[in-house]
């Protein structure tokens, strides 16, 4: 089976047709040489690709000239030898005729782009062909449009070939079909394919579809589950798991080709007035990265030596941003990883473990641009673990995935719950490599919990981080086995999980962890009826723990306390190699945390972390900032002048992150969880905890603190966490005469925090 | 013939399995159903946000049976599903007029 058998068995019907043809233009029509009358293949008979139950898809040319009953007989005699031994699929009509059909019929347009001549009239052929080239060419901008909602209605039909469990090879989403539709595409002109890329996917399928055939000795192109055993051995796989696994990665890649084509289609000539000038519109959006033409490119020139982490910052501000990463700027990566300049040094520094969860946590945006580095071979790289994983089949009825496309599906889901939990970052790290133990005999939970261990250590997660993260992937299935096979009254079965989840923290991701599991694997695996199950176990367990999981007030040094009695401005600066350390001593005042978060958002500092405590007469702050791209140098100096004026007239920070809100809003951005707002008034006793927890945006800190200040609420204590692109700010308010806020006080101050950040 | 409905804990729902196959039950239907009997839906007040669970989760068995087995068979699923604690769920019968095997076309008791 392959191409060589395949163009064998074309050239067998061409060579049948020809005598038939000859005889019967000779017998009916009285024409004994070529001219004015021919026979075409078209379709996959026209490129010469037949399968044993491929039908015979035949154009008969005319130029009118014939009666019509000589011309029906012609016809007759030349298919009803056929008949017996193949489907034949064949029309009669002239140039015009074809060129009006064409017009009107998508189909017939796409047929004659592999128009190619059997028997007959060479020239006319190649007349049809021409016009039909030409047609498409000139009509692509209402051609390419209708090709696209065939395609979609197609898609509606027969889903997605890598991952249904008895897909159709030719009709669903990144089968045969779609390889045409990328061929004519690229005869469109309109926009560069990539071609040479497909013919592994092609080949593969077209393999498949033909050992279909000789299998089952039907033309049906669905592969059902009964027979993929058969079709492997016949094709020389070692088993139907391994077949299906390359069908995956075929269609993936035809895919992932053909979402390309069109987003370059979709943003052809789209950069504004600037267009005209032939100079593409660049907007700086990361150290490094620039949007042009709605795609993430890495600015030129680009030394991966000095800055291994522009791939992973690139990935990770695509999923951010929602476009994906132009096809140079990969191949750049791919080229860095190959050399060895681009290679992440071990542990991953803060910076790249950051975009990861930022990449990670980007909800449905992530999947595009995780296809993109699987497809460009880079995720192998920076994580070696995926590789095994690559479209490994679940050939059950319960997944509807391959391995790693569930892993990634889980964070998507995982994305919409990280505003249930404290750690983000864990929560999202967890859900994508949860089944990394998938594809051995050993249970993959077990094997989980040995390999996610050196993974997470490389990737910089701290010791204890480790162990969560251990804990979260031996146990993923617990609390959905638990609650569905363990009676919950039984004080034994919450015994089990508490001997197994250390904390509330652990309880809380694993949690969130099971619903995106779940939800990922969709509705064979899970339900509303089992989450209410797992919801009342974790309520259960957790009314049984103890501890609490909110971030503690930070100590001050005793150097600290001597400097906050003496209530004088203090600014001391510290360069670090991703950003800067500064250590504020301030008098403090109401709404000091929002002047000082604008004054850093103005100097374009990102807030990474903050720990801000009030003592005696001064608040003692320590910030953990990063430059954005193109930021000015700051200086110990100029910071607290900054700050100073700031002080003497806040409306100007305010103004100038208006003009800078405004500027973002032209960046394009991705919907994300409504922020979340909560009070604990048990967890201090001189003090209500605030909880908010919200995607990382420019200037969220000082809108955090402007709406505190404005409640009239002064701010003991802060810590603030950015993990990836989530912040987690946790605030110790008290009255400002002191004391706790009483609990309508504290609705009333986070409804209006929830307004703030609206 | 007798339709035998069982409403039961989730957990108990391996346990009635097993003995069902072991009385000789080689066919069940079994879906996910959600109710309240006696034991009523429950207010639980989690850091001060009050949510009520209407409804408590539970499977619901069916089983087909010839008139004279069917009280043994309900004997086995009350054995197997009793905790002895309130919410164990109910077992009902209902008369049957016909049941037909799909497959094979077989009415009656053969095609159970």
């Amino acid at each position: 089976m392959g191409t060589r058998e395949r163009r064998e068995r074309s050239n067998e019907s061409d060579r049948s047709l020809l005598t038939l043809f000859y005889n019967a233009a000779f017998e009916f029509l009285g024409v004994k040489g070529d001219k004015g009358v021919a026979l075409a293949a078209v379709g996959g008979y026209g490129r010469g690709e037949l399968s044993p139950g491929s039908d015979l898809d035949i154009l008969i040319l005319h130029q009118g000239q014939f009666d019509t009953e000589k011309l029906g007989a012609f016809v007759n005699a030349v298919l009803y030898p056929l008949w017996d031994t193949n489907t034949v699929d064949h029309s009669v009509r002239t140039r015009n005729e074809s060129a009006k059909t064409s017009a009107s019929d998508l189909k017939v347009a796409l047929g004659l782009l592999d128009i190619r001549c059997v028997a007959g009239d060479a020239d006319l052929v190649a007349s049809v062909a021409r016009d039909s080239v030409e047609s498409w060419h000139k009509n692509s901008r209402a051609r390419l449009p209708e090709l696209r909602a065939s395609m979609s209605a197609r898609y509606e039909r027969a889903g997605e070939l890598a991952y249904l469990l008895e897909p159709d090879i030719k009709e669903a989403r990144g089968g045969l079909r779609d390889i045409t539709a990328l061929r004519a595409i690229a005869l469109s002109g309109t926009v560069p394919v990539p071609l040479e890329r497909i013919s592994w996917a092609e080949s593969t399928l077209n393999n498949l579809r033909e050992a279909l055939h000789s299998v089952t000795g039907r033309n049906k192109d669905r592969l059902l589950f009964q027979e993929q055993d058969k079709v492997a051995r016949a094709l020389g796989y070692a088993d139907a798991d391994a077949m299906m696994s390359e069908v995956a990665q075929a269609a993936r890649l035809v895919d992932y080709l053909l979402e390309y084509t069109w987003h370059l289609l979709d943003h052809k000539g789209r950069d504004g007035l600037m267009r005209f000038f032939r100079k593409p519109r660049r907007v700086s959006v990361a150290q490094g990265i620039s949007v042009i033409s709605n795609e993430i490119s890495i600015d030129p020139p680009v030394s991966f030596e000095k800055d291994p982490l522009i791939g992973l910052r690139a990935a990770a501000t695509a999923a951010q941003l929602g476009l994906p990463i132009a096809l140079e700027s990969c191949a750049l990566i791919t080229e860095s990883l190959i050399n060895g300049t681009g290679v992440l040094p071990t542990p991953w520094p803060r910076e790249a473990r950051e975009n990861l969860t930022s990449l990670i946590g980007a909800g449905e945006s992530m999947v595009r641009i995780f296809e993109t580095l699987d497809q460009e071979e880079i995720i192998f790289s920076w994580i070696p673990e995926w590789r095994p994983l690559r479209s490994l089949a679940q050939r059950n009825a319960l997944h509807r995935h391959t391995v790693d496309r569930h892993m990634v599906e889980t964070a998507v889901c995982a994305a919409k719950l990280t505003r249930k939990v404290h750690r983000p970052d864990l929560l999202l790290f967890a859900a994508l490599f949860h089944d990394i133990g998938k594809g051995s005999d050993e249970d993959h939970s077990d094997r989980g919990e040995r390999l996610i261990a050196p993974l997470a250590e490389r990737i910089g997660f701290s010791a204890p981080d480790v162990i969560t993260l251990q804990i979260l992937v031996k146990h993923h299935l617990l609390l959905s086995a638990t609650a569905t096979r363990r009676d919950l009254d039984d004080p034994a079965t919450i015994a089990s999980i508490i001997d197994v989840i250390p904390d509330l923290n652990t309880l809380e991701l694993l949690h969130a962890l099971s619903v995106a599991d779940g939800e990922a694997t969709g509705s064979a695996g899970w339900s509303d009826w089992k989450a209410s199950l797992v919801n009342d176990l974790v309520q259960r367990v957790r009314r049984t723990m103890s501890g609490s999981m909110i971030a503690e007030q930070p100590a001050l040094t005793d150097e600290q306390l001597v400097q906050a009695q003496s209530g004088i401005l203090t600014v001391v600066l510290e360069k670090h190699t991703s950003g800067y350390s500064i250590e504020i001593v301030s008098p403090d005042k109401p709404g000091l945390l929002s002047l000082v978060a604008g004054v850093l958002n103005t100097s374009r500092l990102d807030v990474k972390s903050a720990r801000t405590k009030s003592h005696g007469p001064s608040a003692v702050m320590y910030w953990i900032v990063s430059p954005e791209p193109h930021a000015p140098e700051i200086t110990q100096v100029g910071l607290r002048n900054e700050i100073v004026k700031a002080f003497e007239d806040s409306t100007l920070i305010e103004e100038k992150l208006l003009a800078r809100a405004k500027a973002y809003a032209s960046i394009p951005s991705i919907p994300v969880p409504d922020p979340e707002v909560v009070f604990f008034n048990d967890a201090a006793t001189d003090a209500t905890v605030i909880e908010v927890r919200s995607h990382d945006r420019p200037g969220l800190l000082f809108r955090i603190g402007s709406a505190i200040t404005h409640a009239k609420v002064d701010i003991r204590s802060a810590i603030v966490t950015t993990l990836g692109a989530e912040a987690i700010d946790t605030l110790y308010v008290t009255e400002l005469n002191g004391g706790p806020l009483s609990d309508i006080r504290a609705q009333e101050v986070t409804s209006q925090l929830r307004l703030a950040l609206k | 013939m007798k339709l035998i409905t069982a409403i039961l804990k989730p957990f108990k729902l391996e346990d009635v399995k097993n003995a069902l196959q072991a009385h000789g039950v080689t066919g069940m239907t079994v879906s996910e159903a959600s109710g309240f009997g006696r034991q009523k839906g429950h207010t639980e007040v989690y850091r001060g946000a009050e949510y009520t669970v209407d409804l408590v989760p539970k499977v619901r068995l069916e089983v087909l049976a010839d008139d004279a087995d069917a009280d043994s068979v309900v004997d086995v699923i009350v054995k197997a599903a009793s905790t002895g604690s309130i919410g164990d769920g109910k077992v009902w019968t209902t008369p049957v007029d016909q049941v037909v095997r799909v497959r094979t076309g077989e009415r009656g008791s053969d095609a159970i």
